[in-house]
């Protein structure tokens, strides 16, 4: 077959067609860029999706904050961490030195009353402060130029409602107050659906839809199957249905074991799962073997050899798995998170060029 | 004579209100205070911890057990210090220098309360000093979580600036593995919450 685009290899990856190899995608930690830029390996500023020839372009264009386009406040500073009030009313701490989830410091909302009085009357679907539609105009047409797949990308329910109100009172709610987080659930998947409708109709459609959507962390999901499907499923369905209704695939993220709720998300219609985190007790070759014929895979590639620059270890990884999940014709190369930092620039050039070795037909 | 059945299941349930009226009537009928929380609430969580590491209960129900257990532990302090009953033990859980990641180390932190140990929660980002200031006030048992594997690194820092004294070093968290452990001679991991229980049950045990 004939070097196909990056657009056609993922299109024709999402519906499990034949291609001439594996696709490729990635993200990377802020600071392994910047340490790449200041080693001269890459030029100020790069792209790393086309500066390594990756084939799936995100643009996030969606504000979702309480009170969008309000710049974060410095509540306090010490050596290594700077502590933040957000737009969500939440208190976060990060550290100075390298990029990771913040420290969740405290929150406005922890109950049903808070989200009543200072949420939910300021989630309204306003495109000029909650959309920024020049950015996804000018990511769309690059992607258009360079042949890449192009996806709106943004967060989901979960992943919305956490960031006001913390992980303890979310899956508290979940358990005490589930019409609380009904209502939540509702207010936010109506908002995601009415700016992607207020975006595409201005700016045309991207390729796909990717949802950011963490909902496991090590060795189990944050809430049950049961649960998952009485509060979380109806939204994924929702938002997915309206996807797939503009002939949009969907791609969703979710750091963690998932396992237990992958059953449902692909009931809920998922066209791709991303990430397949092996630290957290994913295992790529297990949900191939179960779900590889009915969705896509991007990720599941232990990053612990990448960020210990340990070639070996990534040939053993790359080997041990392409050849095998190739064969579902839906696996994309992809690390079961990010590049860190400690990665070198010929590490992760390795990683890639490898991997994609394996992974042509 | 107190209902250490429905106790139990009032915690197992995280049904706030029912823990908080059993116990209630339990000091009103001068109930031994160490039968209710060794035959009521502590077994009740020991075993939520056990349906947790099941995949039988998910955080969630963890959290809300951990609730309703809290509320009867409030109504009980006072009575607990007047009672001289002796601590299982005291156990310092922190997160290590560099890393702000919490929710690993909160649910061993409320794993290990209610199993009835004396917890002091470091927070995050903490450097041995943190962990020096919690072997002052008399922890026995160093509890370190790390989620990044750019953090991890450091508690070899805090296991060879412990080694040595009478302190335990005990590691977990999503990149960390028995093998780490071993590497850098920690005195022991777990893979979750519940484990972290067993194992400073062990410590405390063989200590």
């Amino acid at each position: 077959m004939s070097e196909l685009t990056g657009k056609e290899r993922i299109s024709r990856q999402l519906k499990h067609l034949p291609v001439d190899r594996i696709g490729a995608s990635e993200a990377f930690w802020q600071y392994t860029m910047r340490n790449w830029e200041n080693q001269g390996k890459v030029p100020p500023n790069t792209c790393p999706i086309e500066h390594f020839g990756l084939d799936i372009l995100l643009c996030a264009p969606c504000d979702m904050k309480i009170h969008p386009q309000v710049p974060d406040q410095i509540i306090s500073e010490d050596e290594d961490t700077v502590s933040m009030l957000d737009g969500n009313g939440a208190t976060l701490r990060r550290h100075k030195k390298h990029d990771a989830t913040p420290e969740h410091i405290d929150f406005s909302i922890k109950e049903r009353k808070q989200w009543l009085e200072l949420a939910k009357p300021f989630l309204t679907a306003d495109a000029a402060t909650r959309l920024n539609k020049e950015a996804y105009r000018n990511a769309r047409q690059r992607a258009a130029e360079k042949g890449l797949f192009f996806c709106w990308v943004g967060t989901n329910v979960f992943e919305l409602m956490h960031p006001i109100c913390g992980h303890e009172n979310l899956l508290l709610g979940m358990a005490l107050d589930p019409e609380w987080i009904e209502d939540m659930v509702n207010i936010y998947s109506e908002l995601v659906l009415q700016l992607q409708q207020e975006l595409f109709a201005a700016e045309g459609p991207p390729d796909g839809i990717w949802y950011w959507e963490d909902m496991g962390f090590r060795g189990r999901p944050f809430m049950s199957p049961d649960m998952y499907r009485e509060l979380i499923m109806p939204a994924h369905r929702k938002t997915i249905d309206y996807a797939h209704s503009l002939g949009l695939p969907v791609i969703m993220h979710s750091c963690g074991f998932i396992e237990p709720l992958l059953p449902y998300m692909v009931e809920a219609g998922i066209d791709a799962l991303q990430a397949i985190e092996i630290k957290a007790g994913m295992d790529l070759l297990r949900i191939d073997k179960q779900f590889g014929e009915k969705i896509a895979l991007i990720g599941g590639l232990d990053v612990r050899p990448i960020a210990n620059n340990d070639l070996p270890g990534i040939k053993r990884e790359l080997e041990s798995k392409i050849p095998i999940v190739k064969k579902n014709r839906g696996f994309i190369l992809h690390s079961d998170h990010s590049i860190p930092e400690s990665t070198e620039y010929e590490t992760y050039l390795y990683f890639k060029e490898t991997g994609l070795k394996l992974g042509t037909y | 004579m107190t209902n250490f059945d429905a106790l139990q299941t009032a915690v197992l349930k995280g049904n706030r209100n029912d823990v908080k009226d059993i116990v209630q009537q339990a000091i009103d009928n001068q109930e031994d205070i160490n039968a209710i929380l060794d035959q009521g609430m502590i077994p009740a969580m020991r075993e939520i911890g056990d349906r947790f590491s099941r995949n039988e209960a998910y955080v969630p129900e963890l959290l809300i057990a951990a609730r309703a257990m809290q509320a009867g532990l409030t109504l009980l302090e006072p009575l607990i210090a007047a009672s001289g009953r002796k601590t299982m033990g005291k156990v310092a859980v922190g997160t290590v220098k560099g890393d702000l990641h919490d929710i690993g180390k909160n649910l061993v932190a409320i794993m290990l309360k209610g199993a009835g140990y004396d917890v002091i929660d470091l927070g995050v980002n903490c450097d041995v000093g943190k962990f020096e200031e919690a072997v002052a006030q008399g922890a026995n048992v160093l509890a370190c979580s790390s989620l990044l594997t750019t953090t991890m690194p450091y508690m070899k820092e805090v296991v060879e600036h412990f080694k040595g004294r009478k302190v335990k070093i005990i590691i977990g968290g999503a990149p960390v593995t028995q093998d780490y452990a071993d590497e850098i001679g920690a005195d022991g991991y777990s893979e979750d919450a519940n484990g972290a229980v067993k194992l400073v049950d062990k410590i405390f045990k063989e200590a």
